[in-house]
């Protein structure tokens, strides 16, 4: 037995790879979270591990693997283990491993010396787990151990050969019936006696209390069922040769055969290999020796692995993607050509956290915007609850939540992955006098508002008074932002996108016979208010505090902005794209009006008492007192200096932009002291 | 037209359709999700060693058909996973190239969700044609597990032994 080629090498056993199941880890997480919770004691899961032919040595956890019965596998063999869970990642660091390897070991090691695993032998297999679950982060850190005595070393005196070099045929049907027949305890460890040309399959308990010891320890074969498929035996067989040594003495100084049963998936044994194992005389007993069996890591160390499920786990993640999906079938069922990544990265600004702010965010979070920002210096009151989407009546207890703060709060509650945030801050507002005592505090609520509208990319106007939309629509022009303006009058309302900063500024008169604008060229709010001289009667309806309009209002406008700003997004030429006089003969003669949902108008007035709705375009007025060149221009030179002398006097903007027969400052105490008598009629 | 399939059918056909994997070693379950009949799904997995860039890993992948309750046809979904139960993403699964569509294609036909038979993400083939598509081979008559498997095949890098009498 012993020429050149046979040389004797210590035996190397094939480590199980762990391998689990992502159910595991909801299992374990429903289980630490519901029943567990702080308690620490280690829990019984099974494990198994298969001795297919294809399959190399995986052993595998699941969902099941906490069942109190296992689930059985064509071909798998299931192990009773201990999964040991930490609650804090310092006691998941700082307990010793090698003691806590040898202390399963020495249980292991006693149980065993009863004896009683010759009647079931299943029970030398065993494996547990150390973990912390980071149910946070949805971080699982877990290290698998497959615990075995590091004695006795044997040897094997030639490498593994298939068993067809030492079975017949018939021999091995007869191994593939027997096997079959046995119970499933005794399957993972038994004995074949080989006598002439039949074999017999017999138990442990068989051949180790019952069989006469006349028989030729050549004539004997160890079988296990072996998880490697290669040239090495698996891990199985390290604790069985020490229980067969301690067990029997006898076989110190023997060769043994062994049989590393592995199947084919209909049950064929011949891929099966066979080991020559030679115990040496002065083999170290099992008794004192140390316990071995961590699993190495990815990095080939001995240390534990981490699972980051959050992508799977996290309810946060989950929402995400799946609100996510909604947008996405859109685009797959629909409309191919929607961008989606567009709306997660615009950074939306919400000035007013009222009936329109609310109802605005819903939408952009439908739309699925991520980034949405209010800004609003109220608190929410009793009355707002049942208009104002976000809020719900513990938002108004104790003098009321600020609304800004609120609304962010609340946003975050329907979909935790939003970026969101509250900005308590007022605007103020042209012709509202600012004395010294307000200077300092009004300078700093004009550099909050500045670098709210800086930070983002698009500035919604929902206020209630018309003052308070000059600020923002003079820095949203200047920072060049789309400006998405609604206002709401008791039964009528205005949505409009403003003209692009960028555009060309030919306004007014180029465009007397023109079927379009282009989207540089569209007049802002106020541009609208002079430029068409007698609509301001029906202007006069718009920008009613919120609770005197019908209660429909908000969600129709709020609804319509943002389906505007969706289509600006969507539109090749973004802002700048044109807005057609008449959108009902759209169509051949103006160029790029379609974006992907279509044209985008200027505006939208619509009228709840007709149910009527009316697209007006209007271009931009070079004498606005919000969006025209020379303000601007005085902004740009002058800052905040401007600005204080607007809001000081309403006049300044009249001077300023030569805009004698249009006072604003007139017309604001006018809407401010509007009656139920000036309230719309017949002609809107 | 209605070419919808009974659940009824779907289960026998899957009983059927195990028997024959059985037979040619195949490797696919049937497996019932406790007493509700319409959960039943059919199941297979295994092992696929996966190498770029000279690092080889040991990935599994698990194929479930399942019977799509609104739209009353056979569905396909899957997963994929390293040893840790971290899934692979889509954009994973689509470079490794375990789906052969092509790019343009591939997130309309594939989508994570939340799977209808174990509330956990999965990836979910849609079923938006599959009726239109099984009612054309209706009448072949031949297990419709098996036709519905024919259909997906092309996209799915998963064997489909000529032995179920394609
Ligand atoms: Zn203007």
């Amino acid at each position: 037995m012993s020429d050149a080629d046979n040389r004797e090498e210590i035996i190397q056993y094939v480590p199980f790879i762990s391998f689990v199941h992502p159910s595991f880890w909801h299992t374990l997480t429903e289980i630490k979270l519901n029943i567990d919770k702080l308690n620490e004691t280690s829990k019984p899961i099974y494990g198994r591990f298969t001795y297919r032919d294809d399959i190399g040595a995986v052993f595998e956890v699941d969902g099941t693997s906490f069942n109190k019965v296992p689930e059985t596998e064509h071909l798998y063999t299931s192990v009773k283990g201990t999964i040991i869970n930490k609650n804090t990642v310092e006691e998941f660091k700082s307990i010793d491993k090698a003691a806590l390897l040898n202390s399963v070991g020495k249980t292991i090691w006693e149980n065993l010396k009863e004896g009683t695993w010759i009647d079931k032998p299943s029970s030398l297999l065993n494996f547990f787990i150390f973990s912390f679950a980071d149910l946070k982060k949805f971080h699982y850190f877990y290290w698998f151990a497959f615990p075995a005595p590091s004695q006795p070393t044997v040897y094997l005196t030639r490498k593994g050969s298939c068993i067809t070099s030492a079975f017949t045929n018939k021999q091995l049907e007869d191994l593939a019936q027997s096997y079959k027949a046995l119970d499933d305890e005794q399957k993972c460890f038994f004995s074949i006696i080989k006598e002439n040309d039949t074999i017999q399959v017999q138990t442990l308990a068989q051949f180790l209390r019952q069989t006469e010891c006349h028989l030729a320890i050549n004539a004997v074969y160890f079988v296990f069922q072996d998880p490697s498929n290669g040239v090495n035996p698996g891990w199985a067989l390290r604790v069985f040769l020490a229980a067969l040594l301690d067990y029997c003495p006898t076989l110190i100084g023997c060769n043994i055969n062994v049989i590393g049963l592995r199947c084919n998936i209909f049950g064929g044994v011949e891929n099966s290999c066979i080991f020559s194992v030679k115990i040496p005389v002065d083999v170290t007993k099992s008794d004192a020796a140390g316990w071995v069996g961590w699993e190495r890591n990815d990095k080939g160390n001995f240390g534990p692995k981490l699972a980051n499920m959050s992508a799977s786990l996290d309810p946060v993640v989950l929402a995400d993607t799946s609100s996510d999906l909604n947008i996405k079938l859109m685009k797959w069922r629909l409309v191919p050509d929607i961008d989606i990544e567009v709306m997660k990265k615009t950074k939306c600004l919400l000035l007013g956290a009222g009936t329109l702010g609310c109802q605005v965010a819903r939408d952009l979070l439908a739309w699925g915007f991520r980034h949405i920002t209010f800004l609003d210096n109220g608190k929410v009151s009793y009355s707002n609850p049942t208009r104002q989407v976000l809020y719900t009546h513990e938002d108004c207890l104790n003098g009321g939540k600020k609304k800004a703060e609120a609304a962010a709060d609340n946003l975050r509650r329907i979909l935790p992955s939003v970026v969101t945030k509250g900005i308590v801050a007022h605007i103020p507002m042209p012709g509202h006098p600012v004395g010294e005592s307000l200077r300092e505090e009004t300078l700093r609520n004009i550099k909050i508002i500045t670098e709210a509208i800086e930070e983002h990319d698009v500035i919604f106007l929902l206020l209630d008074s018309r003052e308070a939309r000059w600020l923002p629509t003079a820095l949203g022009a200047s920072y060049k932002k789309i400006v998405i303006n609604a206002a709401l009058g008791f039964d009528s309302y205005v949505v409009m996108r403003h003209g692009a900063a960028d555009g060309s500024s030919t306004a007014g008169s180029a465009y007397t016979n023109a079927k379009w604008i282009s989207g540089g060229d569209l007049g802002c709010y106020f541009c609208n208010d002079v430029t068409v001289p007698g609509n301001s009667l029906q202007d006069r309806t718009l920008d009613q505090q919120c609770t005197v309009t019908r209660p429909g209002l908000a969600a129709i406008a709020g609804a319509l902005a943002v389906e505007i700003l969706v289509a600006i997004l969507q539109h090749p030429q973004r802002e700048l794209a044109p807005a057609p006089y008449n959108l009902s003969d759209e169509g051949e003669s103006i160029p790029g009006l379609e974006g992907v949902l279509g044209p985008v108008p200027h505006a939208i007035r619509g009228f709840l008492h007709s149910y009527q709705t009316m697209l007006p375009t209007c271009p931009k007025f070079n004498q606005c007192v919000a969006c025209s060149v020379i303000i601007l221009n005085n902004y740009m030179a002058e800052g905040s200096e401007f600005l204080l002398k607007v809001f000081n006097s309403g006049k300044y903007l009249d001077d300023l932009t030569g805009l004698s027969q249009w006072r604003l400052n007139a017309e604001m105490t006018e809407v401010l002291t509007l009656t139920d008598d000036d309230e719309e009629t017949s002609d809107i | 037209m209605n070419s919808a399939i009974e659940l009824e059918e779907f289960l026998h056909a899957a009983q059927e359709f195990v028997k024959k994997s059985d037979e040619i070693g195949d490797g696919w379950s049937i497996k019932e999700c406790g007493d509700d009949k319409s959960k039943t799904f059919l199941k297979k997995d295994l092992y696929v060693e996966h190498t770029d860039d000279n690092n080889s890993i040991l990935l599994k992948m698990e194929y479930i058909i399942f019977y799509n309750l609104s739209y009353g046809v056979p569905a396909f979904s899957f997963n994929i996973w390293n040893s840790s139960g971290t899934l692979l993403s889509l954009e994973d699964v689509r470079k490794m190239s375990f789906i052969q569509i092509s790019q343009k294609d591939f997130y309309s036909v594939i989508t994570q969700q939340e799977h209808p038979v174990f509330q956990r993400p999965y990836f979910i083939v849609h079923p938006c044609h599959t009726e239109e598509l099984l009612a054309t081979f209706k009448n072949k008559s031949q297990n419709i597990i098996v036709t519905f498997l024919g259909l997906i095949t092309p996209l799915v890098k998963l064997d489909l032994p000529l032995k179920y009498g394609l």
